[in-house]
């Protein structure tokens, strides 16, 4: 019960809810007037933004490094898509809470291993998860569809909201609209649920671990307790946003989930900035746009996008931008704009020692 | 006899251990340069998957075997070598979140970058040994020159590295430089210089285990690599990261579990059998089964 | 001969040393004395290269060793001791002497012999990893992995640290005799100020990172506020 008013009470400043409320408002604004494909771009970058806090929370607030995420999105995709599948009236909310649950369960049995781990250890123990998820869920054909994986039914828009947008006609634009808004109200919900555990005793806790693990000791922190709760919250985190990815595409399919999606992932996060809700923004924004940055990168290099050079042209620039923020600019793409981060840094309440004597 | 040796127990022991030396050379790439930095190569499997295809494009071109592995060899040495010097060296000092990103990063760069070049399809090298199984009185041993000569090269170069630390000049200043770079420093150790051949050195080692499995009946192809570094990463970290015994040790007993696990219950559940394996040495000891220092180096 | 001069090291707002100066001859014992945090380790730390300084020179004979890179400087021949005698402990003892002559043009049969006679219980030991070695063998083992290289320069940080009264004295003499019989230029730190005043020729008090005395070994022992207010010596 304490998880849950943590959670749910205002702790954080006001500014901040009024801040993420604010930015989904005017993201379904938005929607209203993105064309359709715009609008399911929007959506899955919406859902990776999810996954992408979820991480940054994890590296930014507990400093664990975790190459596992995409094995924990594809945990809470399958819970959904096997329970959809069969079920296939429930409402989303309950599909979402069961993946949240499914993830969270899935971290719990990495982190108890794993809590023990430090940086290198961590990250290597959360990419094995990662390969053998899919494998194993291939293994179990008869409920997860093997290599083919599971087919969904697309969610249903509702009559209201076509008649209140498009009338009686146009129903693709409807759909892509719904889906979108969807997606964006569940990523507000998440993020708000982030933006309150940032500024809860348990995410000050979790900062004073990552900066000095024997002090936090001294001051009375359970480390384990801390690590294996930071892991399950980030593994929840990626189970909502892999199952609302899923939802969203309409199929669980293994090939979603590949090893490289952790790599996406961590690029997305370092890009936007680690540790904060904007960066995960940022992150899902640049997810939302990949595939029209790369189509932009090969039409600007007049590389074939069908040629061998154009289909790998993503992993290329995703590696490249990886490897040079991290070395040029680790705090991210936002530090480098200082009058931004500047204002940044002055909405920011006390540091740690403050709040702890 | 004949029905020991060509029994399905001994076909599993012949398989998991020619998996398992590939993971054993791995693991030992990866003790090489932890030791010397404290750096895990993400990157590790990718380098030698990238220095293999380079060695591969040349015997396209009508050299022999051998050269392709010497070929292979000395580009990955010069691509760790690099990479010590390019990427890393920078980051010396930083969070260890910082070299994990970057070699992350670096792994994706080059795994795209061998698709985009030679496509995402397998390539293979023509193997200078049989594949075919030898035959024991008409039973098939599941054995064959090539796994033979496969099982002997990792145990060559693990000999090799093992005498070029243990008795040589260079291998006593890698040793010093890795335990202790203040004091080799104070004694006129080029500290830097022995990071990058300790990045050279375990590359090359990488890149043998590559050329075997591009010479082998899959072949290899740009993202192969993953999974080998996955086992290969385990059986290091079993040892504890610091101990080559360890890492060659651990290397052989996931190939054996994989293999086992594969055979007995389905080759989708196989990656599992590292996983579990790792999650046990953890709980006994949690520094590694192979490892001396009790205290954690923060 | 080293020279020091108008030396400054600031380790971020702390200052460490602030504009010293002195010389320590050749053949001869310096002493460096004073209080912990004086500054004597940052001093011998900043003459190998391992700390760079904010301002000032240090001259080995005529080269100027501030912006050489470390290993550049244990090649022009000096041998720096540490702080906790930096023995290697997964090696052996002959490990250890190996890697002190490597970067040295030195016969290695040769020098490894000299240095077993000079303190033979490293001989018997040679073999052994040196985690077995006792405080005040590890301390002659990391002189003898300096001397190997045959040095000009001998820069000892606190060789007294952790041994017993006699050990300690048999150490002192024997590096009064090195430095006779080798013509070395020693730098001894010490907090044991009587000790290293017994044998060292010349002495420099350090305080806060300021010289505060600077001269021959004698009168610095023989100045009575000197030993009261920096040497923590009692009186009698």
């Amino acid at each position: 019960m304490n998880w849950w008013r943590t959670l749910s009470r205002q702790e954080t400043t006001n500014s901040r809810v009024v801040a993420v409320l604010a930015l989904t408002i005017l993201t379904l604004l938005v929607t209203i007037f993105l064309p359709p494909v715009a609008d399911s771009e929007l959506a899955g970058g919406a859902a990776i933004a999810i996954v992408i806090l979820g991480l940054s929370w994890l590296t930014g607030w507990s400093g664990q490094i975790s190459l596992g995420n995409s094995g924990f999105m594809a945990v809470g995709a399958y819970a959904a898509g096997i329970w959809a599948h069969h079920h296939a009236s429930t409402p989303l909310i309950f599909t979402l809470v069961l993946a949240l649950v499914a993830g969270g369960l899935s971290g719990l049995v990495i982190a108890i291993p794993s809590t023990r781990l430090r940086g290198p250890y961590l990250a290597g123990m959360t990419l094995a998860f990662s390969a053998a998820v899919t494998p194993l869920a291939q293994n179990f054909t008869s409920v997860t569809g093997g290599e083919g994986g599971i087919f969904l039914n697309s969610l249903v828009t509702p009559k209201w909201f076509e008649h209140l947008f498009h009338g009686a006609n146009a129903s693709i634009n409807a759909n892509a609209q719904w889906t979108a808004d969807l997606a964006v109200v569940v990523a507000g919900v998440m993020f708000f649920f982030m933006a309150n555990l940032f500024h809860s005793r348990a995410g000050r806790s979790m900062r004073l671990v990552r900066d000095n693990d024997v002090a936090a000791e001294l001051m009375g922190v359970h480390l384990a307790r801390t690590r294996t709760m930071a892991f399950v919250v980030s593994a929840a985190f990626a189970g909502v946003g892999g199952a609302l990815y899923s939802l969203l595409e309409a199929s669980v399919r293994p090939e979603t989930f590949p090893l490289t999606l952790s790599i996406t992932l961590l690029t997305l996060m370092v890009l936007g900035g680690i540790g904060t809700l904007s960066g995960a923004v940022i992150g899902g924004i640049i997810f939302s746009f990949s595939a029209n940055l790369v189509a932009h990168v090969n039409s600007l290099t007049g590389v074939n996008p069908t040629s061998n050079l154009g289909a790998n042209m993503q992993g290329i620039i995703f590696g490249v931008l990886l490897i040079v923020t991290m070395i040029f600019a680790p705090r991210g793409i936002v530090s480098l704009s200082s009058p931004l981060r500047r204002l940044w840094r002055a909405r920011r309440p006390l540091s740690v020692t403050q709040e702890v004597q | 006899m004949t029905a020991f040796l060509s029994s399905s127990f001994m076909h599993n022991i012949f398989g998991g251990l020619a998996t398992g030396v590939i993971y054993s050379l791995v693991a030992l790439s990866l003790v090489i340069i932890w030791q010397s930095t404290h750096v895990l190569n993400f990157a590790q499997g990718a380098m030698a998957m990238l220095a293999t295809y380079i060695g591969m494009t040349e015997i396209d071109r009508g050299i022999g075997y051998w050269w392709c592995v010497i070929i292979s060899v000395v580009v990955g040495m010069a691509l760790g070598g690099l990479t010590e010097r390019v990427l890393i060296r920078p980051l010396y000092g930083k969070p260890e979140i910082n070299p994990i990103v970057v070699m992350v990063g670096f792994l994706g760069v080059l795994e795209a970058l061998a698709a985009a070049i030679w496509t995402s399809t397998t390539r293979n090298i023509t193997e200078p040994f049989s594949q075919i199984y030898y035959q024991d009185h008409g039973h098939l041993v599941f054995l064959s020159a090539f796994i033979v000569f496969q099982i002997l090269l990792a145990i060559g170069i693990m000999l090799l590295v093992a005498a070029l630390f243990r008795f040589t000049k260079l291998g006593l200043q890698l040793r010093a430089s890795a335990l202790a770079p203040e004091v080799s420093r104070l004694l006129g150790i080029r500290v830097g210089r022995m990071l990058t051949i300790g990045w050279m050195l375990s590359a090359g080692v990488g890149a043998v285990a590559a050329v075997i499995v591009a010479s082998g009946n899959f072949g290899l192809f740009p993202t192969d690599m993953d999974g080998i570094f996955v086992a290969g990463f385990i059986a290091a970290a079993v040892g504890g990261l610091e101990s080559p015994i360890g890492a060659v040790a651990g290397g052989l007993l996931i190939g054996l579990a994989e293999q086992f696990i594969l055979a007995y219950w389905s080759p989708n559940v196989a990656p599992l059998g590292g996983i579990i394996i790792l999650v046990l040495a953890l709980m006994i000891r949690p520094q590694g089964l192979f490892s001396k220092s009790v205290s954690r180096r923060v | 001969m080293i020279k020091v001069d108008d030396l400054s090291v600031n380790y971020g707002a702390v200052r460490a040393l602030r504009e010293v100066s002195f010389d320590a001859p050749t053949g001869q014992i310096t002493a460096v004395l004073g209080a912990n945090g004086a500054g004597k380790t940052t001093l011998l730390r900043t003459i190998s290269g391992l700390v760079k300084p904010r301002n000032g020179d240090v001259h080995l004979d005529e080269t100027n060793l501030i912006g050489m890179a470390t290993e550049n400087i244990a090649r022009l021949g000096v041998g720096h001791v540490p702080e906790g005698r930096g023995v290697i402990e997964e090696l052996t003892v002959e490990e250890n002497l190996r890697l002190g002559a490597l970067s040295a043009k030195v016969n290695l049969a040769e020098g490894l012999s000299e240095q077993y006679e000079r303190f033979p219980v490293l001989g018997e030991r040679r073999r052994r990893h040196c985690s077995t070695l006792s405080g005040g063998e590890r301390q002659m083992l990391a002189m003898a992995r300096a001397l190997i290289a045959r040095p000009r320069v001998l820069l000892l940080d606190e060789p007294s640290l952790g041994l017993a009264p006699q050990v300690t004295a048999q150490l002192m003499r024997t590096i009064r005799e090195l430095c006779e019989n080798e013509d070395l230029t020693v730098l001894l730190v010490e907090q044991n100020a009587k000790s290293a005043l017994r044998i060292a020729h010349r002495a420099v008090v350090l305080h806060l990172g300021s010289v505060v005395a600077n001269g021959d070994a004698q009168s610095v022992a023989a100045d009575d506020d000197l030993r009261r207010y920096y040497l923590g010596v009692v009186v009698s």
